[in-house]
């Protein structure tokens, strides 16, 4: 920074602005920990929106009824203090006793029924169907015991339950309904939804009759303040000057620079997080035409340079995707599945082939991360392709693609931080709203994989539908998220690579 | 403003030889012009003297620092941007944008505002009521948000920003050759023309155009800068142009990422607008001073 | 004076109903209505349901009336995308914008009229050339540049402001100076126009010639008869500022009625979009009138013309 302070300081206190140092809202001495992010969710009934801000608030407030460690990946009992599959499409668990949601309601079997009955209702319109489309519905069989019966074998049943299938409170959600269960949402979790304000933010404090035992622990900072800042700049001027506590998603060149500032912790990890670019293969926009093309498809493939990206761009933590999921997840691999390495001669080779010597002019969505979009733009100029950038925020931009209007999206995708393919490549690719390739051979082989209770079976499966996609370049994997999160020193908080910060484990120092 | 009160006889005498000598006499109107010209010039010659294509990127070489600070080189004497690009090259480039916009949209709206208000001064009547009332009804509209919302709907593009600042940018046309027109409708020339039969077009155009022109002129440099500043507020916004085009309005919006670490990467192509805006309205405002004196301030 | 506030208001209410023409269609060219309503997801039956539960397959000037009659009742249906109405989402927000142009007002006047008082006593200076100057420059300055830089300076460096929000009183500070920079100019030259006219004219000369002291001139005799058009043009600024807020609230992350309708814009929420133009509009058209009305008030020769 080049303004030399003292020149400004004096120039202004010769002036008649004259304040003393603001108060700040944030930090330690209020017992208020201010975060910040770009987006909010439209809804914060966790079931009604698909937007990581959202998420980060259902793991918060609601409980699960199983619980995976993140160190150790297994699964422990939350709600459900024990779970048996009675056969590969029903599965009985006992509900814990003594457990009172946030406004006093104790949490019963009912409730778990209610939820599960409801969330698979047409009425209910969950955003994300593949998290709860394998449920056919939930029933008590006793005081506390409750049985789901499944659509069919789902060996990632409680991978789901332990993720993106929050328990709600039936009679109060009856009380007020989704538009009243969206304004002041109960759950039984670590914390408690104090306001709701759209466009800036939601409030929450501790829930001090926070049930004991649960694998969550006990929360320790008293209030948790999500504050919307669309600006990344503005988030980090915050931060600097100590308006909020915590920021995530810092760029790249920002997280190496903050690394010097004062009294600011940065980490750097990697996340569940892909990026991939998704084509319009049926050419139902004007400008998609191209893409029908499977060899337009694979030209892009090759054109974009993953390890530049990664090197200069994106950062440290980041890892090439060649198939369309992360890596880690159960079911996901890349052995066996066709490369796209940086070519730019061949893409040009291909493009002729496909009767598009000079390129062809089209259009690209994006809504995170402009300079990674524009990267991908700066590639497929070099070989010809004039895409135009259409920058939107995520809910315009899935509408857009969901009506089909997208010749190329640039879409990033953290599976709910579901540790399994199918919530990932299933939501791409089985037939759902947000599948734009419906391609019934790729739709049959993951139906198959996700309901065969045979782990060699699925896994091998899964390959073939990997391999196929990869094939016939619906999807461009390019590469996982790392997340730079920077935070005042004052605060104890560690990142888990499912890229869902536990604001209830954090603690100040 | 009311550029316009030039009466005929001491603008036709003054036009012939005083103006040249005014002008360079007007220091605000030597010092605009000449950054003007200067501006006009690079980006007419922008492939002639960029030092590299503006779009190629070079992941490897991104954020160089320009050449006065310590790691800078003249291989790229303005540094990098976040992609590798040259950005001395890209903002070459950009004038070329931040001027196309301004004139496209000053012709558009030049048009339109001119057939209004010429419309309006010289039928007056309840021409000029219907007028006036579409001119109030404009100036109503918010501008930065019709303009953002128009954009999202034809969908943001270069062709698009100037169709929609085209269209709204015309208010202060239509009220200023209204006004001008006017008093010289009123004038005993026009008078005669018609006492001889001229037809309303031939008035319209040789008689009413010509003296409204220098009104016509002042007002469009001020629009110009005015039409450059709202595509660089749009571009801020998100909903101006797009990239990879350099828009300075577009290189300002992406620059602001590094405004803490790296103040230059903002700081140059701010410079630039600063520098093109300043020059517009020195012209403009000076241009106002020589041909009608009276009117200064 | 009655005739003249009676033929002002007669054009100040055609006015606002074609300003309601185009907000109307705004949201309508956004898109096909029934769809945007009914998600995503809907089928072509559900889309068929919504149009006539919303009376949306009726003739467009139908379904016009009955929306501006709703309007006019400060009724303009559900947000798109926040599950609420817009009522309630632009009163939450109106505060914010009303408070930021009211300061950014008060604080151009406040700058701008000594300023212009200033040149033109001391017309053809030095003092008057940098005043000038100093308007061309800051007219040249974007709005966001001066907000991001005040937010470098004042925030970031000297840590003296916030800076994003409308916690305090404090977050208006930053956000003022950068949206009543851009009237300043504009009040200035009125300013110093006026008074020069002032300054010139007969009475004043008779002040000066009585040997009253200059100051006591200036300001008791000729400022007050120079501000009259500053009144006017005061009221009209604010009318572009509530408007142009949209940037100033967007740098410095203020949920006012710019910020809303910028992030309604990004994601199609058109019944909120619609609702802030047709808001701003109409404050627009009442400011204007109320002016024009107070000058005629003022100054009886604009009443004859």
């Amino acid at each position: 920074m080049k303004i030399d302070r003292s020149a400004v300081a004096r120039l202004l206190a010769a002036g008649a602005l004259m304040f003393a140092a603001s108060p700040a809202f944030a930090n330690k001495a209020n017992d208020t920990l201010v975060y910040a992010s770009d987006s909010e969710p439209e809804n914060v009934s966790p079931y009604h929106n698909n937007l990581r801000e959202g998420v980060i608030i259902a793991r918060n407030v609601f409980d699960n009824l199983i619980y995976r460690d993140p160190a150790t990946g297994k699964y422990e009992p939350q709600l459900a203090t024990s779970w048996t599959w009675t056969d590969p499409t029903t599965l009985d668990l006992t509900i814990r006793q003594g457990v009172t949601f946030q406004n006093g309601d104790p949490l019963t079997a009912d409730d778990v029924v209610w939820t599960l009955n409801y969330v698979v209702s047409p009425e209910a319109k969950v955003v994300t169907k593949q998290n709860v489309d394998w449920i056919k519905s939930a029933e008590k069989i006793g005081n506390d015991k409750v049985r789901i019966h499944l659509v069919g074998p789902f060996p990632a049943a409680i991978e789901y339950l332990a993720g993106p299938i929050p328990i709600y409170p039936e009679n109060y959600f009856k009380k007020v309904g989704l538009d009243g269960f969206s304004k002041a949402p109960i759950g039984s979790g670590p914390y408690k939804i104090t306001a709701v304000i759209p466009g800036k933010g939601v409030k929450m404090e501790k829930n001090t009759h926070y049930w004991k035992g649960s694998p969550l622990g006990q929360p320790t900072i008293g209030k948790l303040d999500f504050r919307v800042i669309a600006d990344a700049e503005t988030r980090l001027a915050e931060l600097m000057t100590g308006g909020v506590d915590w920021i995530w998603r810092v760029p790249k060149d920002q997280a190496t620079q903050l690394k010097s500032a004062p009294n600011i912790t940065v980490l750097s990890a990697e996340t569940m997080r892909v990026g991939f670019l998704q084509f319009d293969a049926l050419g139902k926009s004007p400008s998609a035409a191209p893409f029908k093309d499977v060899r337009v498809r694979q030209a892009v493939g090759y054109a974009i340079d993953r390890k530049a990206m990664i090197d200069n761009l994106v950062g440290g933590g980041a890892r090439i995707m060649h198939a369309a999921c992360f890596i880690d997840q159960f079911g996901c691999t890349d052995k066996g599945v066709p490369r796209y390495e940086y070519n730019p001669a061949k893409a040009k080779e291909l493009l002729k082939q496909a009767g598009f010597p000079n390129g062809f002019k089209t259009e690209i969505y994006a809504y995170r991360e402009r300079e990674y979009a524009e990267a991908v733009i700066g590639y497929l100029r070099a070989v010809g392709i004039d895409a135009h950038l259409n920058y939107l925020k995520y809910a315009a931009m899935r509408d857009a693609h969901r009506a089909g209007k997208t010749p190329i999206t640039f879409q990033t995708w953290g599976s709910f931080s579901v540790a399994d393919a199918s919530a990932f490549t299933g939501v791409w690719f089985k037939g759902d709203a947000d599948d734009s390739s419906h391609d019934a051979e790729i739709q049959k082989l993951l139906k198959d994989a996700d309901t065969s209770v045979d782990t060699g079976k699925r896994l091998k499966t899964y390959q073939e539908a990997l391999k196929l996609i990869a094939e016939k370049a619906y999807l461009f994997p390019l590469y996982s998220y790392p997340a730079n999160y920077a935070f005042t020193s004052d605060l104890a908080f560690t990142a888990q690579p499912d890229e869902l910060p536990r604001f209830y484990a954090a603690h100040w120092k | 403003m009311t550029a316009a009160g030039i009466t005929l006889e001491a603008a036709a005498a003054r036009r012939r030889g005083g103006l040249l000598r005014r002008s360079l006499g007007h220091g605000g109107l030597v010092l605009g012009g000449a950054i003007l010209a200067a501006i006009i010039a690079i980006a007419l010659a922008a492939p002639l003297i960029a030092p590299h294509d503006p779009y190629n990127q070079d992941l490897a070489h991104r954020l160089i620092p320009p050449i006065w600070q310590a790691k800078g080189s003249w291989e790229h004497a303005l540094g990098t941007d976040k992609l590798g690009r040259d950005y001395l090259s890209r903002l070459i480039f950009g004038a070329r944008i931040s001027l196309l916009i301004g004139t496209l949209t000053v012709i558009i709206s030049g048009t339109i505002g001119t057939v209004i208000g010429v419309c309006a001064g010289y039928f007056g009547g309840r021409v000029d009521a219907v007028l006036s009332y579409v001119v109030t009804t404009r100036l109503a509209l918010p501008v930065v948000l019709v303009a953002l919302a128009s954009a999202a709907l034809v969908g943001s593009s270069l062709e698009g920003v100037i169709i929609v600042l085209g269209l709204l940018l015309w208010d202060r046309f239509a009220v200023v050759t209204r006004s001008a027109t006017q008093q010289i409708a009123r004038t005993d020339y026009v008078a005669a023309a018609r006492a001889i039969g001229c037809s309303t077009l031939r008035i319209l155009g040789s008689e009413i155009l010509p003296n409204i022109l220098n009104a016509l002129i002042v007002v469009a440099t001020l629009e110009m800068a005015h039409a450059i500043l709202l595509e660089a507020a749009l571009s801020f916004l998100g909903l101006g142009v797009q990239p990879p085009l350099p828009s300075w309005g577009l290189m300002i919006s992406e620059g602001k990422q590094y405004m803490f670490f790296s103040p230059w990467v903002i700081g140059v192509p701010a410079a630039a607008l600063v520098a093109l805006v300043l020059a517009i309205n020195l012209v403009g405002d000076g241009l106002r001073d020589v041909t009608a004196p009276e009117n200064r301030g | 004076m009655l005739s003249f506030t009676t033929q002002r208001l007669a054009v100040a209410l055609s006015v606002a109903l074609t300003v309601s023409i185009v907000a109307f269609m705004l949201l309508h060219l956004s898109g096909d209505l029934a769809t945007a309503i009914a998600g995503p997801e809907a089928t072509a039956a559900q889309i068929a349901e919504i149009s006539r539960q919303f009376g949306l397959d009726r003739p467009i000037t139908l379904q016009y009336l009955d929306w501006l009659w709703r309007a006019v009742h400060f009724d303009f249906g559900n947000s798109f995308y926040y599950r609420d109405t817009v009522t309630s989402l632009v009163a939450s927000r109106m505060p914010v914008t009303m408070t930021l142009g009211a300061i950014s007002l008060a604080l151009a006047l406040v700058i701008a009229i000594p300023l212009g008082v200033l040149a033109a006593v001391y017309s053809g200076t030095i003092i008057d050339r940098l005043a000038l100057g100093f308007c061309v420059l800051g007219q040249a300055v974007p709005a966001f540049c001066l907000g991001l830089g005040l937010i470098i300076v004042f925030a970031v460096q000297l840590r003296w402001l916030p800076v994003s929000g409308t916690a305090s009183w404090k977050n208006y500070i930053m956000p003022s100076i950068a949206l009543g920079w851009y009237a300043v100019p504009a009040v200035m030259r009125l300013s110093r126009n006026g008074m020069l006219e002032v300054l010139s004219s007969d009475y004043i000369r008779t002040a000066r010639a009585k040997g009253l002291r200059p100051s006591v001139v200036i300001l008791k005799h000729a400022l007050r008869n120079a501000i009259i058009p500053v009144v006017a043009l005061a009221a009209v600024q604010f009318g572009f500022m509530l408007g142009g807020s949209i940037v100033i609230e967007a740098v410095f992350n203020m949920q006012g009625l710019g910020y809303l309708a910028w992030e309604a814009i990004a994601r199609n929420d058109f019944p909120v979009v619609q609702a802030v133009v047709l808001i701003l509009a109409v404050l627009y058209v009442a400011l204007t009138f109320l002016a024009d009305v107070a000058n005629a008030f003022l100054d009886p020769r604009i009443r004859l013309a």
